[in-house]
């Protein structure tokens, strides 16, 4: 795929999702907090979800980007790993809006099972997001092939810097969707 | 937002001019289940009001943690030392259960101080409050059974059983977990 489109398509898609957490950050508290049973997550535990699992990506982003984006040559084509492909498209909702793949959260990235979640998650959530945009502004001139980062899925999986901006942005979707049906 | 107006209103009387002022200077703020509302070590920024759910203050000390108050609906909660301070926290505040907190930033209330000699007053009155409930809550300490603790306590919020772990009431009234599980048998 052309490198420039694939930063158009994602800047796009982190603009969506930033008026989409603005459009939740309004809504009343008790919106916010309704769980759908006493052992599911709210709304906010979705955010806060994302915030865990898409902060590995951020880091990894941020470090490499600091480390190597400058020395590499820009390349116009970015080739998806198999991998990393695979799981992007696991990710994607369906267009009716399902979610496919269905998996268990891992622990560290529950937070129930971590620290919880508050109105702050959401704000985070838009900081997270604006902070990908800006490390995608600087993607146009370097490499997202050569740059490789560690994924969510597990120390052994390394994601190419194309497919760490992929991955965590169709993530948020499913729980986009997730989120609206909470306060649905 | 109708508990800000009602919470303040038991202290001091606004004219509906003061009230279109205050008013939003007053957030909602959601807070889950083990979520933190201030950790020990930061600067508490917001005075709340609770509108639903339970909070628990307590710090840590020599591994333990330990309780010192609840907040539960209509009462107080954050970090208030810390907020009037402006100092690192020295407590742990937590949302035991989902809350719903109304909160006021600290420059707001400030200003607020400033412009109204009433809403000085309604500070003044609240520091009151949190003098007197500290000072009766160390004689309790200091003269009362386990016993005689814990029936207060049942007397006073008895929510409180229901809702929070049995190691942090324990820990709040000063008795080991054992004592307290043998208090509840016998009442």
């Amino acid at each position: 795929m052309r490198t420039d489109q694939l930063i158009e398509e994602l800047t796009t898609a982190l603009r969506a999702q930033i008026a989409r957490a603005q459009w939740f950050a309004q809504l009343p508290a008790d919106a916010l907090l309704k769980r759908p049973a006493p052992e599911k997550w709210n709304t906010l535990e979705v955010f806060e979800h994302m915030n865990l699992s898409s902060g590995v990506y951020l880091k990894g982003l941020e470090k490499v980007f600091e480390e190597s984006a400058a020395s590499l040559p820009a390349n116009p084509e970015f080739h998806p790993s198999m991998l990393g492909d695979y799981f992007t498209k696991a990710m994607q909702p369906k267009p009716d809006g399902r979610i496919s793949w269905r998996m268990k959260t891992m622990r560290m990235f529950d937070p129930g099972r971590q620290h919880g979640a508050s109105s702050e998650s959401i704000a985070r959530f838009i900081s997270m997001c604006q902070h990908f945009l800006k490390l995608l502004q600087q993607a146009r001139s370097t490499d997202l092939n050569r740059m490789k980062v560690a994924s969510s899925l597990g120390p052994i999986i390394r994601f190419k810097a194309g497919d760490a901006f992929r991955f965590p942005i169709a993530h948020h979707w499913r729980h986009l969707l997730q989120a609206e049906r909470l306060v649905g | 937002m109708e508990l800000v107006e009602r919470t303040i209103d038991r202290y001091v009387s606004l004219s509906e001019e003061e009230w279109s002022r205050i008013r939003p200077l007053w957030r909602e703020h959601a807070f889950g289940r083990g979520s933190s509302i201030c950790a020990s070590g930061q600067v508490e920024q917001r005075f709340y009001i609770v509108q639903s759910g339970v909070q628990k203050l307590s710090f840590a000390h020599d591994g333990q943690d330990i309780c010192v108050g609840f907040a539960y609906n209509g009462s107080w909660s954050g970090e208030f030392v810390s907020f009037v301070t402006r100092k690192p926290a020295r407590f742990d505040v937590m949302a035991i259960t989902d809350s719903v907190l109304l909160g006021i930033h600290y420059d707001d209330l400030q200003l607020l101080y400033r412009e109204m000699p009433a809403m000085e007053r309604f500070g003044r009155l609240i520091l009151e409050q949190l003098l007197t409930g500290r000072a009766e809550r160390e004689i309790e300490q200091l003269s009362l059974s386990a016993e005689q603790r814990y029936d207060r306590l049942v007397a006073r919020s008895p929510q409180l059983l229901q809702l929070v772990q049995q190691k942090d009431i324990a820990s709040y009234l000063r008795m080991t977990p054992e004592t307290f599980s043998r208090l509840r048998r016998k009442r």
